[in-house]
Order: C-alpha cells, then sequence, then structure tokens
C-alpha cells in the first residue's frame, strides 16, 4: 500500500509563526490567549482570544493585493508557504497534475463576511465591494495555495466545524494512498476574531468565562474550574508526500500518518457523544494497524467545556482502557484557543513537533483537579526527554463530525 | 486623488474632462504613465484582466457618482478608453455638470 509521510510544517498561530518557538512556547506552559477588543457599531468590545501577530509584508511581495484576500486565506497562503519552503520541495511540471490541496476551514472569510453586511446595512445600502464573492467563498484559500504553488491535482475544501483540518489532512492521506495524487498540501484555517462571530458564540454560552486576574489563563481544560472554551485564530499547514516518493528525494521525513477515523455522532446538533469519539479512535487505529498500547501521546479535543472533556475522558477510557491511565493526554487548547475549523490541522502539528522534540506538551492552567477528568493531563508544563514513537490527535465538532488522526515516527 | 481634480491654466480654474478623470483613475489604480492612456487604448492593451476591470466599473460609479447597470460590464474587454467615457456621459444627466466626486 502507498504510504503517506509529512515532509513540512507551516503554522500562523496565537503562539509564534513557527513551528519551533510555537512548540517551545507550548512545553514552558505559556499562553498566547490574551484581551482583544472588536470594534463594534455602538463602540468597543473586549473578549479574550487566541489572537496572531501577523505582518502580512513577510509573506507577501509589494504586488500581491491584500484587499483580495481575507485574514483567512492570508494565514493559509502564510502557513502553506511556510510549509512548502519547510519540505523544499519543488513542484516540477511532471508533478504539478499529481499534487494538490486539501483545506478545512469552519467559518470561512469572516472578516469580509461581517465587513460586507456592515458596509450594507450601516454605510451605503447600494452596493459592495467588488470583488467580494471571490473573498468570501469558502475555496478562496484553497484555491489561492493551488494558484500560487502551481498544484493541478485535486484542490478540495472541507467544512465540518471544528474538525474541518482533521478531516482535510485525513482526507488528503487517501488522495495519497489511494493514487490520486503523491503530494497534497493540507491542513486549515479560521479567523473568527469579529465583533459578529464573538456575539454569535457568546450566545452559545460555552465561552469562558475571562479570568479577570489573568486573561492568558481562562481556557482550563479538564480542570473543575473550567468554564468554556477560548477562541483562537491561525492556520496551519502540512506537505504530505507518498513515502517512497519523499524518500527518493531525500526530504526530511517528520512522520508517516498511520492512521485516519471519521464517524458521526448522528445524535445532537451540540452535545458529543462517548460512542461517537470512541468510534473515530477506533476507526484511526484500526486503520493504522496498532492498538492502544502503542500509542504514547494524545492531543485531546479538549476544549474547556464542562461537556466535552468529560465525554472525551470517558471516550478514551473506553478505548484505551487501563492504558487510558498511563497515555499523557493533553490539551494545547489551553494555550493557543480553539481555532475551530483550524484547530485539528495546528493540534496535528503539535503532536508531531512532540515526537519530533521528544517532548510532551502540557495542559495549562490545570490547577483544580475535577473527578470525572481522572487521566494524565500533563498539568502545568510539558515534559521533555520523553520517548513518543506514536501520537493521536482528536478533533470533535458541532454537528457531530468526528476525526482522529494518528502519526508515527518514520 | 489629485490627478482627477481641476487644473489651473493661466490662472482660471479650468473642468477637468471626464476622459483626464478615467485616465487618473486608470493611471493610479494599475500605476500607468498617463501618456500611455489614450482614447484609443482599449483596457486590455493596458493590462487589465477581468477582475481589473469589475473593479474599475466600481472606482467609475465612485468617482461619477452614477450607477452601472448589469449589462454594462458585457464587451469590456475590446472597450477602448473613449467606449467607457462615453458610456459614463450616458449615465450622467446632461444638466449636470460632471463634476469630480467629493471634489470641490
Amino acid at each position: 500500500m502507498r504510504r503517506v509521510v509529512v515532509t513540512g510544517l507551516g503554522v500562523i498561530s496565537p503562539l509564534g509563526n513557527d513551528p519551533d518557538s510555537l512548540f517551545s512556547r507550548l512545553m514552558a506552559g505559556e499562553s498566547g490567549i490574551r484581551e482583544v477588543t472588536t470594534e463594534e457599531p455602538k463602540g468597543r468590545d473586549t473578549n479574550v482570544a487566541g489572537s496572531v501577530a501577523f505582518d502580512p509584508a513577510l509573506y507577501f511581495p509589494a504586488s500581491q493585493r491584500l484587499d483580495h484576500l481575507d485574514r483567512v486565506s492570508q494565514f493559509s497562503l502564510a502557513a502553506a508557504a511556510t510549509a512548502v519552503k519547510d519540505a523544499a520541495i519543488e513542484i516540477t511540471d511532471d508533478l504539478k497534475p499529481r499534487s494538490g490541496v486539501s483545506f478545512g476551514t469552519g467559518m470561512g472569510a469572516s472578516n469580509a463576511l461581517e465587513e460586507t453586511f456592515a458596509q450594507l446595512l450601516l454605510r451605503d445600502p447600494d452596493r459592495v465591494k467588488p470583488l467580494t464573492v471571490l473573498k468570501v467563498m469558502n475555496n478562496a484559500s484553497a484555491a489561492h495555495i493551488a494558484i500560487q504553488h502551481s498544484l493541478g491535482g485535486p484542490d478540495l475544501t472541507y467544512s465540518c466545524a471544528c474538525s474541518s483540518s482533521s478531516v482535510s489532512i485525513g482526507e488528503a492521506c487517501r488522495q495519497i494512498r489511494h493514487g490520486y495524487a503523491d503530494v497534497m498540501i493540507a491542513g486549515g484555517a479560521e479567523a473568527p476574531l469579529t465583533f459578529g462571530f464573538f456575539k454569535a458564540w457568546e450566545a452559545m454560552h460555552i465561552l469562558a468565562v475571562p479570568d479577570p486576574s489573568d486573561p492568558a489563563a481562562s481556557c482550563r481544560p479538564f480542570a473543575r474550574n473550567r468554564s468554556g472554551l477560548v477562541l483562537g485564530e491561525g492556520a496551519a499547514m502540512v506537505v504530505l508526500e507518498e513515502r517512497e516518493m519523499a524518500i527518493r528525494r531525500g526530504a526530511r521525513v517528520y512522520a508517516e500518518i498511520v492512521g485516519y477515523g471519521s464517524s458521526n455522532d448522528h445524535s445532537h446538533i451540540t452535545k458529543p457523544s462517548v460512542d461517537g469519539q470512541a468510534h473515530a479512535m477506533e476507526l484511526a487505529l484500526a486503520d493504522a494497524g496498532l492498538t492502544p498500547a502503542d500509542v504514547d501521546y494524545v492531543n485531546a479535543h479538549g476544549t474547556g467545556t464542562a461537556l466535552n472533556d468529560v465525554t472525551e475522558t470517558r471516550a478514551i477510557k473506553r478505548v484505551f482502557g487501563d492504558r487510558a491511565y498511563r497515555v499523557p493526554v493533553s490539551s494545547t487548547k489551553s494555550m493557543h484557543g480553539h481555532l475551530l475549523g483550524g484547530a485539528g490541522a495546528l493540534e496535528l502539528v503539535i503532536s508531531l513537533l512532540a515526537m519530533h522534540y521528544k517532548g510532551v506538551p502540557p495542559t495549562a492552567h490545570l490547577e483544580v483537579s475535577d473527578p470525572e477528568c481522572d487521566l494524565d493531563y500533563v498539568p502545568g508544563r510539558g515534559r521533555s526527554d520523553q520517548d513518543v514513537r506514536c501520537v493521536m490527535s482528536n478533533s470533535f465538532a458541532f454537528g457531530g463530525t468526528n476525526a482522529v488522526l494518528i502519526a508515527r515516527r518514520a | 486623488m489629485s490627478a482627477v481634480h481641476g487644473v489651473e491654466q493661466a490662472g482660471v480654474p479650468t473642468m477637468t474632462t471626464t476622459f483626464e478623470r478615467v485616465q487618473g483613475i486608470l493611471g493610479k489604480k494599475y500605476s500607468l504613465a498617463a501618456e500611455t492612456i489614450t482614447p484609443e487604448s482599449t483596457l486590455e492593451s493596458l493590462g487589465l484582466d477581468s477582475l481589473d476591470l469589475i473593479e474599475l466599473l466600481f472606482d467609475v460609479e465612485d468617482e461619477f457618482q452614477i450607477r452601472i447597470p448589469q449589462d454594462g460590464g458585457s464587451g469590456l474587454k475590446t472597450a477602448t478608453v473613449q467606449d467607457i467615457v462615453d458610456s459614463i456621459q450616458s449615465l450622467v444627466s446632461p444638466e449636470t455638470p460632471v463634476e469630480p466626486a467629493g471634489g470641490q
């Protein structure tokens, strides 16, 4: 069977825009969550979020029309370019038709969409900016990545809320495994930190109460005093290659993606299900031909909501049995926030870096334990010098789509 | 938008022509030297692609405070700058002098 390896990584994240600094800050338990202010018609509104420091001039030539790209597409293109550069891959004429893009986003061009409605409803009810359609369509990011890197194979965008980019990576692996492509640039992005989107999430009553003394510590997954999720923005993209090809060209290989499981809860639009989550983990293990004993680290979905963390803990126990108490499970969302459609890709990258740097990143701000969440969540700071050979990354979503990826050191 | 404002000749303010204002929009947005933009230039020959043409219509609407009808963009690729000028003049009511938008 054709096998799939990861040869390049790119991130735009609340903890920096290169994988190395992202990982070292995670290991130190540093949080990228801070107070952010959005402008709205009646004044200003303050929230906590994992926001990104992003200078487009570092990623785009002066000739690039940035006003044609929503913030989410700017993130995506920057992360893709970083990953391609990291992979040191040249997309030759022969390779173009065999190379593609697999992209995930939950909410797409939030900023452009909101700006369009503000323009129409508050200022000029007659017309909006001329290329609005091209900016807000959900496949804009994937299309621009394909154009920039000359990728003539499959160019697909998946939208299944918070598992979008785990799905996009899993499906990209299938494109390569099943012979439709040799190279896939895969991942996802989200840029949801707008006034309207904050209000929409607020209305769901699942956003964390900002910690007044330390806003950076507002997201506390698996802790008894957790109060909800914290939104984050950013992008993560990886270069996936057919293994033999990567070896032939002497590529540096981070890891092999060995398992992908995809399931749906088919029960409730928001309420997570132990059955659905466990099913996705079991499918991924079966796909990889591995058992729970082989898994050295689980990057949990770990949103920090009351329901998610208990449900995920139960699902891990269901699948891992006694091993559940021995395998480290952490939620890095405690430090970068919830990137929604970009979350799965960012967390897979973090999981790959755990193998690369032989370290297990922590769950930050976990000081008050919850009797219903009784696994080893690696509280506080990361653990160095760990022989991490195999990782599992979980993503679960509103709508019930569960996606689990398993990677092994190559 | 200095290129589209009124210019002074011999101390007497004169009205900028519609052509000069279109020339100004094109020159500024696409970094073209004024002398390369003549009434006979086709938009294609000036290097504008299909998306540039859509944006040009938007800028023209802004500048002349007009609304170009939905079918007003057809055949633009082969249109000359003079065709654009003629269309603008047909959309601006004859009684209203063509003044720069928000200019003075």
